[in-house]
Parts: structure tokens; sequence; C-alpha cells
């Protein structure tokens, strides 16, 4: 293995330590998962809708084809995170630095494995 | 272009558009509700990436341009061929092989009677030959059956008898996978036809299947090769004492990649197929482009002299011609040696291949037909034409492309690719990636799967059955009562064809 991917794969275990258990806390109506989406005025559909993609992504990561598509799509998903916590959780917690931290993690991991999707690729040269 | 859509304007006003969608969602996810930022996000990568698209790549003209609308172009292109074949293109004009010429394959193979309505969908006006009925057709229970039998001129103890004129072409266990392998030879049992092994060593998984096999020693002579890709004699004394082995082809040039041998990546060399090529594991293998024991012509046929002396089978050699002079060359050197081939195969420059440089495939080589009736004209020119037999080779997937080469000079016809489609192929034409959707040509055992055996089999037997029951209907319209008797005086031959053009050169310049 390519030390870029052995990389890759320390970044996309990481990212699954912290996703897996957002995704459960969500999906298990965890009492702090509850509160945080009533505070944004997505409860409840919105919880289980991000649940369910976070659990999504952390499949996606660990299927060696589809590594980027779920890297992406973790980075969708902290990006959400991250305006959460700007514009309406406040940035004050360990869950609003957490989601930095994901964001470039995925970063790194699509610039790894761009060649598996050609539109990215082509965006890297 | 005036009237045309302005891309360039749309383009802009969609690069501009893209980020301003972000700043919008962004405003109604913070004031009214924040399921837009599901489409904040959406909008934010897509700047990100638009940015460089423009600014940052430098590879890509179209995308540094025109931006993410131009990735518009990657994707339709990207599908293209998929919806030329399914959707576009018409039934005649795909190639190697149209709708037509495949769905009678598939017909034939599946048993269902290829009637077809209305009329033909081929041209007529003067660009393809044609078979000339009689208007005394025959009864069919008054032809002689089919028979042919390599090695009768030598007087050979174990000669081979064909019963239709039909023989599989060579492909190599490597270039198909393992089931694909299986079914043509059982399928080659179940129709009473031989199989060409192809040049892929010991045919281990042809073998089991008890069919009738022509073991093919290409330039690398995988199986029974020395280190230095010369003939080892006892190896393939020891691998033709295996009943199954009925004849020899050794491979002169292949009319895909004629005068070019093949490479052999290392990452596909699996123990397997080392044992079974005879080649180490961890390097490519490099093809010679000719046998290292022929450098010109008395050395070739005291090479076939050699190859009929360690075996007692039919010996053959199988070439695409290019220059017709060579080739006469050739057979006048087999008259002075008294040394002949049992059998030679024509292979046209149209033949088929796993997988061969576009230079060579597409620019090098005559087409069969031209090539055959040259081979023909030549041996019957020298007196020698009844000390072997023509094997025609090239594009021969249907009836009446196979009935045009027995009368242009040919024993028998050589086919693969009529095979494959038979099989299932769907000509996706990625034999050489190891990613053929159908199974045949790979090795990737998830898409083997699909692939079972003991159906494709019967394809295969049945696609022989629909070629051999047209092949005596044809002969009785034809009114010809022997097989023997088909000659160029059966077809309508237009001028403008490359047949015609090679049969006046061949008449006007007889040493040509």
């Amino acid at each position: 293995m390519k030390p870029t991917h052995i990389i890759s794969w320390i970044l996309q275990l990481s990212i699954i330590a912290l996703l897996a258990p957002a995704a459960y806390f969500k999906l298990t109506s965890d009492q702090e998962s509850v509160a945080i989406f009533t505070s944004l005025g997505m409860e409840p559909a919105g919880r289980y809708i991000i649940g369910f993609l976070e659990a999504a992504a952390c499949a996606l990561l660990l299927t060696p084809n589809s590594v980027a598509h779920g890297a992406i799509l973790s980075l969708g998903i902290m990006l959400g995170a991250v305006i959460a916590h700007t514009s309406k959780l406040g940035f004050n917690n360990i869950f609003a630095y957490s989601s930095i931290t994901l964001v470039i993690g995925s970063s790194i991991i699509i610039y790894i494995r761009r060649k598996q999707i050609k539109s990215i690729a082509r965006m890297l040269n | 272009m005036a009237g045309s859509i302005d891309l360039q304007k749309i383009s802009r006003f969609a690069n501009l558009a893209i980020p301003a969608m972000a700043v919008l969602f962004y405003l109604g996810g913070h004031f009214v509700s924040f399921y837009f930022h599901f489409f904040t996000v959406i909008f934010l990568l897509l700047t990100v990436v638009n940015i460089f698209y423009l600014h940052i790549q430098k590879k890509h003209t179209i995308l540094r341009n025109f931006g993410i609308l131009g990735q518009a172009r990657y994707i339709i292109e990207s599908i293209g061929p998929e919806m030329r074949q399914y959707l576009f293109a018409n039934d005649t004009e795909e190639r190697p092989f149209s709708r037509i010429e495949r769905s009678e394959i598939y017909r034939k193979a599946k048993g269902i009677d290829s009637a077809s309505s209305f009329g033909s969908q081929l041209e007529f006006d003067n660009s393809e030959v044609k078979i000339r009925h009689s208007m005394y057709p025959v009864d069919k229970k008054h032809i002689t059956p089919f028979s042919l039998t390599f090695g009768e001129e030598r007087g050979l103890q174990n000669s081979f008898t064909i019963h239709k004129p039909y023989l599989i072409s060579a492909m190599s266990y490597g270039a198909l996978g393992q089931n694909a392998v299986q079914a043509l030879t059982r399928g080659a049992r179940m129709a009473g036809i031989p199989i060409n092994t192809g040049e892929g060593g010991i045919p281990k998984h042809h073998i089991t299947e008890g069919a009738d096999l022509i073991f093919q020693m290409g330039t690398a002579k995988f199986g029974v090769r020395n280190d230095d890709a010369s003939l080892n004699d006892e190896k393939l004394r020891k691998l033709c004492a295996n009943p199954s082995i009925k004849m020899i082809e050794i491979k002169l040039s292949q009319g895909a990649k004629p005068g070019k041998g093949g490479l052999l990546p290392k990452e596909k060399i699996t123990p397997e197929i080392s044992e079974l090529r005879g080649v180490p594991i961890g390097q490519d293998v490099v093809s010679p482009a000719h046998h290292i024991e022929c450098t010109d012509k008395q050395t070739t046929i005291a090479f076939i002299k050699h190859v009929q002396d360690v075996v007692m089978i039919p010996v053959g050699i199988k070439l695409s011609i290019g220059k017709t002079s060579e080739f006469r060359d050739m057979v006048k050197e087999m008259k002075t040696q008294n040394v002949f081939p049992d059998f030679i195969a024509i292979d046209g420059a149209e033949g088929g291949t796993g997988a061969a440089p576009k230079a060579f495939m597409d620019g090098y080589g005559m087409p069969l037909y031209a090539a055959l009736f040259s081979a023909h004209k030549i041996l019957t020119d020298e007196n020698v034409r009844d000390k072997l037999k023509i094997i025609a080779s090239g594009k021969l997937i249907n009836s009446s492309k196979q009935f045009i080469a027995l009368a242009l000079g040919a024993d028998a016809t050589y086919n693969a690719r009529g095979f494959m489609l038979s099989l299932g192929c769907i000509q996706a034409m990625l034999c050489g990636n190891n990613t053929c959707p159908v199974g045949i040509t790979t090795h990737d055992p998830t898409l083997q799967k699909g692939l079972i055996v003991e159906e494709k089999a019967k394809r295969v037997a049945n696609y022989v059955t629909g070629l051999e029951h047209d092949f005596y209907q044809m002969l009785a319209a034809s009114g010809i009562k022997d097989a023997k008797d088909i000659n160029i005086d059966q077809l309508y031959i237009p001028h403008d064809t490359a047949l015609s053009g090679q049969i006046s050169t061949l008449l006007n310049n007889p040493n040509t």
C-alpha cells in the first residue's frame, strides 16, 4: 500500500470514529441531539436525515472503491455543522472544533483519492 | 454560429449564479429554515469546484473557459458509446458487427427462427459480394454430407476429419476466462466441431471438456518453449500424446496485428498462467514478432518440416498475407523442399484480437477475401493446391460470409467472434480490460459468475446447428451437390470492391 493511502486509511478510520457515534446518538434520539436539532428547528426529520447521511458516509468510507464519495459526503455534512455552529449554536464546544477538524480531514482524503472521481481529478489536474 | 445557443454566455451566467445561490440559500437557512442549508452546502461545494476549474487547474481548456458547465461535455461523451449502441446507431452501421449481424447470431444461438420480414437492410448498389443461385436448385437429400480430412495428403495415420465446415478460431485461456473457455469447448464437443486453443500454453481448461483441439503455437510457443522461445520438442511431443490434440497450428502472424508479437504484462501472470505458459512470474513476457527459428522462407519451411517430424498429427500454419509475392515465394520454397503444411489458415486483416495496437489493427494486412483469393490462386498456379487445405478466418460469422469464403478457395472456415456472440457477447469492446460485462474476456469471478457454462454451451451448439442448416440450404439453392464444387463462379463480385481489384491485379500480373 502506498504511504498516501495509509494516511488516507488513518484519516478514514478517525472520521468514522467521530461520525459513527454522532449518527448513533441522532438515530437513537439521544437527549442532547434532540436538544440541538430543536434549537435548529429541524426536529425530528432533520435529525434523522443527518443521522442517516452520517451513517452512509461511514459505510462509504469503509468501501475501498467509494472512499472519495464518502469523504465528499462527510465534508458536506461537516460544512453544515460548521454553519450551524457559526450561525446558531455558537462556536464554544468540542463539537464545533471537531466539525472543523472533520472538514479538513475529509478534504485531505478527497485529495488523496482524487482519481476515484474524474470530475475531482480534473479539478486538481 | 448564428442562431445557435451561446454557451459562453450561459456558462458565464452559471459561474456567477452558483456562488450567488450559495449566498441566497445561506440567507434562507439563517432567516427562514435551517433546511435551506442543505442547498447552501451543495452550492458552496460547487463554488469551490468551479474556482478550481476556472482558475487553478491548467490542463483542461474547456473547464478553464467554461467552468462547471464544461463538465457536461465529459459526462455526455462518457455515456456516448452506450447511447449510440442502445438508442441511436441504426441497425447496419455499428462496427465490427452491426446489430443485424449480432441479432442473427443471438437468434441462432437461442434456437429461434431467423426469418426476417419486409426486406434486406443491406446495400444492393454495387458494394457487396453476393452469392449466385441456380435456376435449378437441388434436393437437399442429394447433397453429399460435408467431410474434410486434414493430413490425408501426407498419408498420415492420425489424419483428422471434420464433418462441418466450421472450426472455432484461436482464443486462449488468458484472453478468455475459464467459464468462457469451458462453455465454448463443451459447445464444440456437443456440436462436433474442433476448437483452436489459442497461444495460451497447455490447454488445461480445454482438455477437460473432451472436444477435439487444435493446439496453436504462437511465436512465444507458450507451453512448449525453451527459455529463449525456441521449440522444446520433448514438451510438444508430450503434449500431443493427449488424444484430444488433433492438429498443431503454427501461428506465423495474426490479421489484427500482423508482424507484431503480443505482450503479456506481469500483472496477468498468475501462478496458474505461469505454469500453463511456461514463463516466469514477475516479469513481462514479450512474444517475438516471428518464430525464432523462422527468419526467411527456407528456415520457415524447414521449421514446419521439423514440427511435422516431431508430432504425428496434421501440422498447419496461420498467417495474414501482406505481400502476395512473399506468399508466392514461400509456396515455391515449399515445392523446392517438398514440404507442405497440412493446412494454411488465411487470417484477414479484419480479424479480431484481445488487444492490439490501433495502428496495426486498423492499418495492416490484406482484407480476407482478397487475401484468400490470392492464396488460392497462387497455390493453384503453382500446381500445389491439392497438397494442403485452406481455412479462412476474419469476421466469418454468418452463413453467407462463410459461403463466400468457401467460394473463394477455402475448404473450411474459422470463426471466433461469432462464437463469442453466441456466448452472449454484447460487443462492449472491453476485451483487453478484464472488465468484460458478460464475463467472457475477464478473470474477474464476479463478472464470470453470470456465464453459466452448461447454458452457454448449448447456445454454442445451437449456433453451429443454425449455420449448418443454412449451409445445406444454400448449397441446394446454388445447385451444388458437393461442397467441394463451390467456386468463384458462384459469386457476384461488384467492380469497385477490394476483392475485384485484387482479382484483376492477379489476373493481369500473374507473378505479383
